[in-house]
């Protein structure tokens, strides 16, 4: 337990030199928030408080990305040789996945904390135990996601094929999700599409979390589920394929 | 002019490097246009795939034609503005060489997204479609201006990607890309809406919904802004160039 925790206080730590990266995902989300959720929502006919469900959806969204960060950082160090470094400290493989996995989780929650205070400050929730729904809620989604950029950046060995996976992975995960829109608004195929996309659920479960009007929003029990589901599927992917790709230096 | 179309041609191979970064670039386009739009046109009350359109091909062009800062700040960091002075080529060659191809690399990128527009919208005629190409080619060369500025005058990669994504925020949220301008006058203090109503980006996206749709209808006033803009980036972008790629080997 120690050694987690200790590979999660040295990726928080790795965090906080990337300043000029964590400011302007703050600034984008403040501006997606600011600007672009304010105009759509003037133009938006058929929901009321359709900006409070998009700020919620772009919460998330930013949290997603966030978390994904991961990956990449994996994918540098690789790059990097500093995997071999990595292998020589005490640490099992399964603690080393698991910590950084954790690590992305609270990262992300760590990141978006100033942003989610001030928007339930703002709608009016100070529930705790509303709150520490949405929290978990938050927390199960970002955890998962940084399991799946782990597995992801361990299983695909070539450059190309990483940045080709993680571009679709960003411009597609976000749309065909009910982060921005919900799925009674989409065309069918759209809506089946975002039935398989934990982000669906983990944008779901936020709002359900904070009270916004269930009409909208995915069954919270099927959420859990997929959260769960998700969570665990990726975490144990990352460690399998982790402790397989690094024997014998076939990352490199 | 045969130096001239040597440093295009050589920038245009390097553009070709790029081809995963355009991947995802595309994918992002593509999936704003062709789901993001699809999904608003059910919820708000006009046609957002349409007017949409127009916005994803300035977009894509905007992140096309900046690609070519990236290079410029690398080869100003890695020293390989010396090998580049050593070439037998004269300073205003070489210059105008890469502004050129900067532009030329936004305009292959977003074209295919303009013929896409045409296909959702309707087809224009042949002195549109090439007012179209040239306002999209003045963009392309005033942004890839702008962002030779950047990367010369910030030498810190780190520097140069926060004001690289400050700047992409800006221009593409605060224009017309997105949203028509009489929404933006409802949320916007007056200098935001004064930037969007002079951001190229604007003026580009409602240059090809003129032609394309006739609303909003094309003016002298778009394309004085939008001549006004790359003639400013175009000169500065240039004039910074050249002096800092000697500054950089000194």
């Amino acid at each position: 337990m120690k050694k987690i925790h200790l590979v999660i206080e040295r990726d928080l730590r790795s965090m906080m030199q990337q300043k000029s990266i964590l400011v302007m995902r703050w600034f984008f989300a403040i501006v997606q928030i600011g600007i672009f959720g304010l105009a759509i929502s003037r133009i938006v006919t058929v929901m009321q408080n359709y900006y409070t469900y998009y700020a919620m959806g772009v919460i998330v969204m930013t949290m997603y990305s966030v978390a994904i960060f991961t990956g990449y950082e994996i994918y540098d160090e690789n790059d990097d040789g500093y995997t071999e470094y990595l292998l020589s400290i005490p640490l099992t493989r399964k603690e080393l996945v698991i910590g950084r996995s954790l690590a992305g989780g609270i990262r992300s929650l760590l990141f978006m904390a100033p942003i989610i205070a001030g928007f339930m400050y703002l709608i009016g929730i100070a529930d705790p135990l509303r709150v520490g729904m949405a929290l978990v809620a938050l927390f199960g989604f970002t955890f998962g996601v940084s399991g799946l950029s782990i597995t992801l950046a361990v299983g695909l060995r070539s450059g190309d094929k990483f940045d080709i996976i993680m571009g679709a992975l960003d411009a597609f995960i976000v749309r065909l999700s009910s982060a921005l829109y919900p799925q009674t608004f989409m065309p069918k195929p759209i809506a089946i599409l975002s039935q398989f996309n934990p982000l669906t659920y983990a944008s779901d479960l936020f709002r359900w979390s904070l009270n916004f009007n269930t009409q909208y929003l995915a069954n919270p029990t099927t959420a859990v589920i997929v959260l769960v589901l998700f969570l665990t599927t990726f975490n144990v992917c990352g460690v399998l394929i982790y402790e397989r790709s690094l024997e014998g230096g076939t990352w490199r | 002019m045969h130096a001239v179309v040597a440093v295009i041609e050589h920038d245009l191979r390097v553009f070709f490097k790029y081809r995963f970064t355009m991947a995802g670039l595309i994918s992002m386009n593509l999936a704003d246009l062709l789901i993001m739009a699809v999904v608003y046109t059910r919820m708000v009350s006009f046609n957002y795939f349409q007017f949409l359109a127009p916005g994803v091909t300035a977009t894509g062009l905007f992140a096309a034609a900046f690609v070519i800062g990236r290079e410029v700040n690398m080869e100003t960091r890695r020293g390989y503005n010396q090998y580049l002075l050593s070439l037998p080529l004269r300073r205003y060659e070489l210059v105008l060489g890469r502004m050129t191809a900067g532009g030329l690399r936004g305009m292959i990128y977003a074209i295919p997204l303009l013929v896409l527009a045409m296909f959702i919208l309707k087809f224009p005629t042949l002195s549109q479609f090439g007012a179209m190409l040239f306002a999209m080619y003045l963009l392309s060369m005033g942004i890839s201006g702008l962002a030779i500025s950047l990367a010369v005058a910030l030498r810190s990669f780190e520097k140069f990607t926060t004001a690289r994504s400050l700047l992409y925020l800006l221009l593409i949220f605060c224009s017309t890309v997105f949203y028509p301008l009489a929404v933006l006058r409802q949320i916007l203090p007056g200098s935001l809406i004064l930037f969007a109503q002079l951001n190229p980006l604007s003026a580009v996206a409602d240059l090809i919904r003129g032609y394309l749709i006739g609303a909003p209808p094309v003016t002298t006033q778009s394309w004085t802004e939008l001549l006004s803009f790359s003639c400013v980036f175009i000169l500065g972008g240039a004039g910074l160039y050249r002096i800092a790629i000697e500054r950089s080997v000194k």
